[in-house]
C-alpha cells in the first residue's frame, strides 16, 4: 500500500542576516532533513516546543512555503515540483486549519461567502452552493441560520468550527491542523476534538496534527513524531510512544506535564536551561546540551533515526537510558465521576446528531 | 475554609462593574467570596470570561481607571478594606505587602531599561536603602530564582532573555520585598512545558522558603493539582465550588466542575471520547435568572432555571452552588 503523504529529506532554512552581495550569513535551520509517511485515515501528531519547526513543517506540507530541498509526495506527486496551476488543483486534497480562530477568517465575509469561495474556486457543487454550505455547517454542528452572519458574531469555538467547515468544503483527504485547539477553552476544546474525531471517521480523513499539548495528542493521534530543533528525534505509534518513550527529550517532555491528580509524586526529569538557537545548533546530537545522559560521543556524532520494532529514535544510547515511569498512575478509576461525566456526553449526541461510539 | 478571623485576605461578595460603550453597566465579577490564609495557596480555576482575572485586578486595585470599579462587597487584607483605600495607600501596599505576576513575561517588563534598573526601582520604592544595597539585594533575588551568573545578567535588557528567564525575573521582582500575598495570574501559560516544569518547581521551593500566600489563577487543572491547597472554581463571574484540592478532584460536586474535569484529555488514562460540555459560556451582558450554568447542565431541573443557587456547605468545608448537590443521588 502506498502512503497518502510521503515526506522525503525535507529541509527548510531561513536566512536571517545577509552579508555583502546578499549572501546569507546566518541560517535558521527550521526543518532539517525530515522524512516520514502518512497513510489515508491516519492521524500523525507533530509535537515539540516553540521553535522546533513543527509549524514550518506544516506550512511546507501545503507548500505555503517553498522548501530549501527535499520532496513532499502527495498520492505519488511531488508538490515541490508542481507549477502554480497544478498546485492549486492539488490543494483541493490538502487543507489547513489554523490556531487562531480570530484572525483566520475574513471579517468582511459572511459565513456563506467564506464557505462558497473554495467551492467556486474549484468548480464544486455548481448550482447548489447554498445547499452545500448548509451541509457543511451541519457537518460541524452549526445551524443553517448562521449563513448570513459575520465572524465577529461568533465565539472562538464557533469560529473554529467555521474554519473546519471551510477546510472540508473541497472534500480534502488530508487536513493539516496547526495548533487547531490550543487557543480554545477546555470545555470548547473538548467539543472540537470530538468533532475532529467524528469527521475523521465519517469522511476517512487523514490529519497532520501539530500541537504542543501531549494530552491532546495522546487522545487524537494514531502516530506521533517528536521534534527538537528542526529534527525528528522520535517517531512511533501512539501506544508505544506514550508507554515506552525512548528519547530522553520525549521522556522529559512527558514527565513535565502537570497531571490533574493532586498529591501525585512524579519522577520528573528536569531539563537544564533553554532550547539553543536554531541558527547555531549544537554539534552532534542537538539535544545534548540539555540531556541528562549526554556523553562524549553525543557531541561528536549526529545520531541517526534508527527504526527498531516500528519505533524510531535518534539517540546513541536509547537502549541503555533509564526510562522513567511517566504516564502511568495507580489512580483508581472514579466510578461516580465517570458516570456523572457521561451524562454530558448523552446531551452531546442528542443535540448535535453526532454518533457516539463506544 | 477554617477560622475566617485569621485570614490574610478576605474577599466578601465582591462585585466589579464595567461600563459598556452603550452606557449599560455589567458585572464580570458578581458576588465572589473567598479567603486566603497565611502560607496557603488558593487556586482559582475557570475558563475565559469567568472573571478570574478581573477578581485579581480588583484585589490589586489595578482595574482600568474610569472603566471598572468595585461596586459592592469588600476586600479585607490584613484587616484593612482595599475596596475603599486611597490610591496612595494602595500604592504603598502593592509591591510591598502584596505583589503580582502576570501571564506575559514579554510585555510586563519595560524593554527600555535593564532588568537591574527595574528590580532596583521596585525595591527602593518600598525600602529606604542605598542604590548599592538595593543592587546587592537585586542580585541576591536573581540568584534565588536560579538565574545563572546574576552579577552579569542584572545589566541585561529584557530582550536578551528567554521567556522562562523573563518569568523568573518577574518572580524575583514580585518577591523582592517579601510580600505576604502573591497573585500569580496564569504564570506559566505562555511557557513551554519543560520550562513550565522548572518555573512551577521554583514557585514551590520559594513558597516553602518564604511562607508567602499565593493566589494562583489558571485554566490548567494540572497546574492547580500540583500547586494549590484549596481551590475556587469560577463560572460566569461567580464561585460555583470551593473545596480542598483533594476533595475537588476526587469528589467534585458542581456539574460545571464535573464537566470541566471530563473535558480535559488525560495523559494518565485511556478514553475513547471526551465528555465535552455542550454550548457556550454566557457573556457578562446576558441577564440570567436562575443558575448560570443551567443551560449547559445535563442535570438541570425546573428550579435551576428559576432560582439562582447560593454557595452552601455540603459537608466538611466543601461548598457548591447547586440545588442538586451533593450529586450522588441523581446519577
Amino acid at each position: 500500500m502506498s502512503a497518502l503523504l510521503r515526506v522525503d529529506k525535507l529541509v527548510k532554512h531561513f536566512p536571517v542576516q545577509r552579508g555583502l552581495f546578499g549572501r546569507a550569513k546566518v541560517l535558521i535551520r527550521a526543518v532539517d532533513d525530515l522524512s516520514f509517511e502518512l497513510n489515508a485515515g491516519d492521524t500523525m501528531a507533530l509535537v515539540g516546543e516553540s521553535g522546533c519547526g513543527k509549524s514550518t513543517l506544516g506550512r511546507l506540507l501545503l507548500r505555503l512555503l517553498d522548501a530549501t530541498s527535499g520532496q513532499v509526495w502527495f498520492e505519488g506527486q511531488d508538490l515541490m515540483a508542481m507549477s502554480a496551476t497544478q498546485l492549486r488543483a492539488a490543494r483541493r486534497n490538502v487543507q489547513m486549519i489554523f490556531q487562531d480562530p480570530y484572525s483566520s477568517l475574513n471579517p468582511r465575509m459572511t459565513v456563506e461567502q467564506t464557505l462558497v469561495e473554495p467551492l467556486a474556486l474549484h468548480g464544486l457543487a455548481e448550482g447548489r452552493h447554498r445547499q452545500r454550505a448548509i451541509e457543511l455547517l451541519d457537518l460541524v454542528g452549526l445551524p443553517a441560520q448562521y449563513l448570513q452572519r459575520y465572524p465577529h458574531e461568533f465565539s472562538g469555538g464557533q469560529r473554529q468550527r467555521i474554519g473546519i467547515a471551510r477546510a472540508l468544503a473541497v472534500e480534502p483527504k488530508l487536513i493539516v491542523c496547526d495548533e487547531a485547539v490550543s487557543a480554545l477553552d477546555v470545555s470548547i476544546q473538548a467539543q472540537v476534538i470530538n468533532l475532529l474525531q467524528d469527521l475523521r471517521q465519517r469522511l476517512n480523513l487523514a490529519y497532520v496534527f501539530i500541537a504542543h499539548d501531549l494530552a491532546v495528542v495522546k487522545h487524537i493521534a494514531s502516530h506521533v513524531a517528536v521534534m527538537y530543533l528542526g529534527q525528528m528525534v522520535e517517531y512511533a505509534d501512539k501506544r508505544s510512544l506514550f508507554e515506552a518513550p525512548r528519547h530522553p527529550y520525549t521522556q522529559a517532555l512527558l514527565s513535565a506535564i502537570p497531571l490533574p491528580v493532586p498529591g501525585l509524586k512524579l519522577q520528573r526529569v528536569f531539563l537544564q536551561g533553554d532550547v539553543p538557537s536554531p541558527s547555531n545548533p549544537p554539534s552532534g546530537c542537538r539535544f545534548r546540551t540539555r540531556c541528562p545522559y549526554a556523553q562524549e560521543l553525543c557531541a561528536r556524532d549526529v545520531p541517526q533515526l534508527k527504526l527498531v520494532e516500528g519505533h524510531a529514535v535518534a539517540c546513541h544510547f536509547w537502549d541503555t537510558n533509564h526510562v522513567p515511569a511517566v504516564t502511568t498512575t495507580t489512580e483508581v478509576v472514579n466510578e461516580r465521576l465517570l458516570r456523572l461525566q457521561q451524562a454530558f456526553s448523552g446531551s452531546v449526541s442528542v443535540q448535535q446528531g453526532t454518533q457516539v461510539h463506544a | 475554609m477554617t477560622n475566617t478571623a485569621t485570614a490574610l485576605l478576605e474577599v466578601k461578595n465582591l462585585r466589579t462593574s464595567f461600563k459598556h460603550e452603550s452606557g449599560v453597566e455589567f458585572s464580570p465579577v458578581d458576588g465572589v467570596s473567598f479567603s486566603v490564609h497565611a502560607g496557603r495557596t488558593l487556586g482559582i480555576v475557570g475558563e475565559s470570561g469567568c472573571g478570574k482575572s478581573v477578581t485579581s485586578l480588583s484585589i490589586m486595585g489595578l482595574l482600568p481607571k474610569g472603566q471598572g470599579r468595585i461596586s459592592a462587597g469588600s476586600v479585607v487584607f490584613e484587616g484593612r478594606d482595599l475596596a475603599t483605600m486611597s490610591i496612595q495607600d494602595m500604592r504603598k501596599l502593592r509591591g510591598d505587602r502584596m505583589a503580582m505576576i502576570f501571564q506575559e513575561p514579554m510585555t510586563s517588563l519595560n524593554p527600555a531599561f535593564t532588568i537591574g534598573n527595574q528590580l532596583i526601582e521596585g525595591i527602593r520604592a518600598h525600602r529606604r536603602i542605598s542604590a548599592k544595597e538595593a543592587r546587592a539585594h537585586a542580585i541576591e533575588m536573581l540568584r534565588r530564582v536560579r538565574i545563572p551568573s546574576p552579577e552579569q545578567r542584572i545589566d541585561e535588557y529584557p530582550h536578551k532573555l528567554s521567556g522562562g528567564m523573563r518569568q523568573r525575573v518577574m518572580i524575583a521582582m514580585a518577591l523582592s520585598c517579601e510580600p505576604k500575598l502573591l497573585i500569580a495570574d496564569e504564570p506559566t501559560t505562555a511557557l513551554d512545558v519543560t520550562i513550565q516544569a522548572q518555573v512551577l518547581d521554583l514557585m514551590r521551593t520559594l513558597r516553602e522558603e518564604t511562607g508567602t500566600a499565593i493566589i494562583l489563577i489558571t485554566h490548567d487543572l494540572g497546574v492547580i493539582a500540583e500547586l494549590a491547597d484549596d481551590v475556587v472554581v469560577m463560572y460566569s463571574g461567580q464561585v460555583v465550588e470551593r473545596a480542598s484540592v483533594q476533595r475537588l478532584f476526587s469528589e467534585p460536586q458542581h456539574p460545571y466542575t464535573i464537566g470541566l474535569l471530563g473535558s480535559i484529555p488525560k495523559l494518565h488514562l485511556d478514553q475513547s471520547r471526551l465528555n465535552a460540555i455542550e454550548g457556550q459560556v454566557p457573556t457578562p451582558m446576558t441577564q440570567v435568572t436562575g443558575c448560570r450554568f443551567a443551560p449547559r447542565c445535563p442535570f438541570a431541573v425546573q428550579r435551576c432555571r428559576q432560582e439562582a443557587p447560593q454557595l452552601r456547605d455540603i459537608g466538611g468545608g466543601h461548598e457548591a452552588a447547586c440545588w442538586l448537590a451533593p450529586l450522588e443521588l441523581v446519577a
